[in-house]
């Protein structure tokens, strides 16, 4: 047997020999690579998850032809710069008369992007039984204003536009708490037909953080320099407040639970190196030296953090997979880039509580020990 | 004589109680910290929110529809309805007043200026910057500095008795008007101090003192819409349900509930004839990041207590698993069962109340410094989370202590005492 093995055979020995004592230490140093793990998992992925749920938000900028309206062209480089990491609606206004000759806003829109774009609204259908007509009428999503006054009933009306009329069924009443309210929308071909103007803003939703926000405006402007691109700053700054508070809290109490936690564990650490006073006094009276008995200990330390941190990582990984998937319904990955740092943390941790009790020994004799003082 | 034992075991082993107090006090302070987080967290973002955009829409009743179309009012301009600005104070005096945090009224009409000489059409919006409203209690200052946070200037904010104003950063760029610039309109100037970045309709506006746009429109007193910034609870399946429909037992549970509906419920009932309607793409989209992150902080703080919790049962049980060779002895001289374990739940008893109220003091200093330095305003710590933490501490000294003191009397005292267990 060669001196490596006789090591290994020793702390594999004293470990389970001291079988409560090694579970403690164990037990202290994955509870330590669990939270690690937790921790930075969750902080690293939180910014993620968030922007993920500013989508709800809707459209968080705006494109506006400065003159006229968009052609073809320009719509489908729109789409194109925003690529897979957004959605593009193109909207245009005019303003037609209702039955009684008063203006009333009208807006042509895909409807169905329109009402995934604005997944707040609240959508109800219209009170009364739906007429059959002939022709059917259009159909439209009406603000509850525009349902108060045009259609009280939920029956269809007309709505003109110079020489040319549309008949409207209100398929929706929506709830918005803005202008919006005060609208009807209706689908791109029929708005056309009536009112012969094509879209001249488009609303696009870009998914991402603040900064790859930002980096889409800038490809936007640079595409259309004919058009103003504005982000919609009420939700951008938003999104970017709240990102920073709760990754700073996230950090902050993470580091507390952290910190905590480590200390907790170098006492438990160290409690259990100076309850073997006896093991060392007998390895000193046996001869040993001081490098051989710090040996001993450091690999002690290194083979229960070494199997700690990787218990650690892994329940530290479920732990934040789960706090993923109960919170945002979509877990947190698990991070094979942190088990290095989560490792070598948890040893360099180990190492240091367990050799700042041996100097403590050091300074007692063996024998003042083995007697019990 | 078991008060003796109990002090004497205290004074012979400081170093071995030290450790346990030091364990238990951290596992409550990391409770403390968290609890205290992640219960405040939701008031402190909502707060930090509702600076920085309004969630509730105030409007006049009217027969007629706006017909608004990129912030150009193209009603004519005799027509509509206002609310009267002297009724708006009311809004600060109802049961929800310490939740209403600002508001900021509106009055816009499309407006014709002259500018060095030419002439140019442009809506002018008349508003509050930060106009103090005078209250009995308090001195309360409103307007969109307050409540529209994501405005952003260039150059300085007029004051509300000024004749200063904004001009929208689109209209500022497409017309040629700079800071300093004059503005004619109806025989009164207008001088631009600032230029005014917002990603809405403003940007295409000059955005002046509320006084001033009633004087120049001829409108005294009145106002097209005010924006409120209220704070609110999440909305529920209860907060959608119709008051219209409710019991008046339910009502009332429903109308002391902050949610933006009963708010908006109280705020029509003192201003007569306007309709309050919740922003919803603010409202519902913010309540619904809110009940996230409460939600992450929930789950991060259940995460830490469990594992404070694991390592302070570690270290008691690590602690009583040492002792054994105190147990051989008493066993040995006639202590029943009974009695040893009396004696060491009751130290795991003092030592949880010392380091739980010590546990408790430093989690309280610690959410006082995350609060600080994240949101700038301390964290409250409601009392019970000392009682929390007292019974935390217990039943986690307890359960730690329980399974290695059943362990340790389970050996042969005379095994123990010859050191062979």
């Amino acid at each position: 047997m060669n001196r490596v093995q006789l090591l290994l055979l020793m702390l594999l020995k004293a470990a389970w020999v001291r079988k409560d004592r090694s579970f403690t230490a164990l037990l202290s140093i994955t509870v330590v690579a669990t939270m690690a793990t937790v921790a930075l998992s969750v902080y690293s992925d939180v910014g993620t998850k968030l922007n993920r749920e500013f989508r709800r938000f809707g459209a968080n900028v705006i494109v506006t032809a400065r003159q006229g309206a968009f052609d073809v062209k320009e719509l489908e480089l729109i789409k194109t710069t925003v690529g897979s990491r957004g959605e593009v609606l193109p909207l245009a206004y005019a303003v037609a008369q209702g039955p009684s000759g008063a203006p009333v806003v009208v807006a042509g829109a895909e409807l169905q992007p329109l009402r995934e774009l604005n997944s707040w609204w609240s959508l109800i259908p219209p009170i009364g039984n739906i007429q059959r007509e002939s022709p059917p009428p259009v159909v439209a999503y009406v603000g509850p204003r525009v349902a108060e006054v045009l259609s009280p009933q939920g029956q269809s009306f007309e709505i003109k536009f110079g020489e040319k009329s549309l008949r409207v069924y209100p398929a929706f009443v929506f709830h918005s708490g803005s202008e919006d309210d005060s609208r009807i929308y209706i689908d791109p071909e029929p708005f056309h037909a009536l009112t012969g103007i094509s879209p001249n803003v488009a609303q696009v939703r870009i998914e991402g953080s603040p900064a790859e926000i930002e980096n889409q405006i800038r490809k936007l402007s640079a595409a259309l320099p004919q058009a103003e691109v504005k982000p919609v700053l009420q939700i951008t700054v938003a999104q970017a407040a709240i990102l920073e508070k709760t990754r700073s809290v996230v950090l902050a109490a993470s580091a507390v639970v952290v910190i905590l936690i480590v200390l907790c564990m170098v006492a438990t650490f160290t409690g259990s190196v100076l309850e073997r006073r006896k093991d060392f006094a007998v390895m000193k009276a046996l001869g040993a030296s001081n490098g051989a008995v710090n040996l001993v200990f450091a690999g002690e330390a290194i083979l229960i953090s070494i199997v700690g941190a990787i218990l650690g990582f892994i329940a530290g990984s479920a732990v934040a997979w789960w706090i993923g998937a109960a919170n945002f319904g979509n877990g947190i990955p698990p991070r094979p880039e942190l088990l290095f740092p989560v490792a070598f943390g948890s040893i360099i941790l180990a190492l240091i509580a367990s050799s700042a009790p041996l100097k403590v020994l050091r300074e007692i004799q063996p024998a003042g020990i083995l007697r019990g003082e | 004589m078991f008060a003796r034992l109990l002090f004497e075991s205290f004074r012979r082993q400081v170093r071995r109680k030290a450790f346990a107090v030091l364990a238990i006090t951290l596992g409550m302070t990391i409770t403390t910290a968290m609890v205290s987080v992640a219960t405040d967290i939701g008031d402190k973002l909502n707060q930090e929110l509702r600076t920085g955009s309004a969630n509730l829409l105030i409007t006049p009743l009217a027969d007629n529809l706006d017909v608004n179309i990129g912030g150009v009012d193209l009603k004519p301009a005799n027509d509509g309805v206002f609310i009267h600005e002297s009724d708006l104070i009311k809004i600060k005096k109802l049961f929800w007043k310490n939740n209403i945090l600002g508001y900021a009224p509106f009055l816009s009409a499309n407006q014709d200026f002259i500018l060095s000489g030419r002439s140019l059409k442009a809506p002018l919006i008349g508003t509050y910057f930060a106009q103090p409203v005078p209250l009995e209690t308090q001195n309360f200052v409103t307007g969109v500095r307050s409540v529209n946070g994501f405005w952003k200037v260039e150059g300085t904010w007029p004051s509300d008795n000024s004749t200063d104003a904004l001009v929208g950063a689109s209209l500022a760029r497409r017309d040629g008007i700079h800071i300093g610039d004059e503005l004619e309109i109806n025989h009164s100037r207008l001088r631009i101090s600032g230029i005014l970045n917002t990603g809405a309709a403003e940007d295409e506006a000059i955005v002046a003192p509320l006084h001033f746009v009633q004087q120049a429109v001829n409108r005294p007193d009145a106002v097209s819409r005010v924006v409120v910034s209220a704070l609110t609870k999440p909305e529920d399946a209860f907060a959608r349900q119709n008051p219209a429909a409710m019991s008046p037992a339910v009502y009332e549970r429903w109308s002391c509930s902050p949610y933006a509906n009963s708010i908006a419920d109280s705020i029509s009932k003192v201003l007569p004839n306007v309709r309050v309607e919740q922003i919803r793409q603010i409202e519902q989209n913010q309540g619904n990041v809110l009940s996230r992150i409460s939600g992450l902080m929930l789950l991060l703080t259940i995460a830490s207590l469990l594992a404070s919790a694991l390592a302070v049962s570690a270290v008691m049980a690590a602690t009583i698993m040492e002792r054994r060779q105190e147990v051989g002895l008493m066993k040995s001289l006639g202590a029943g069962n009974a009695k040893v374990v009396s004696l060491f739940l009751t130290e795991a008893g003092i030592l949880a109340i010392g380091g739980g109220v010590l546990g408790f003091v430093a989690g309280v200093i610690l959410a006082h410094r995350i609060g600080q330095s994240v949101f700038g305003s301390s964290i409250t710590v409601p009392p019970v989370v000392l009682a929390i933490v007292l019974f935390g501490a217990l039943a986690i000294t307890f359960l730690g202590s329980t399974g290695a003191i059943r362990k340790a009397m389970r050996f042969d005292p005379a095994v123990v005492l010859r050191g062979d267990a």
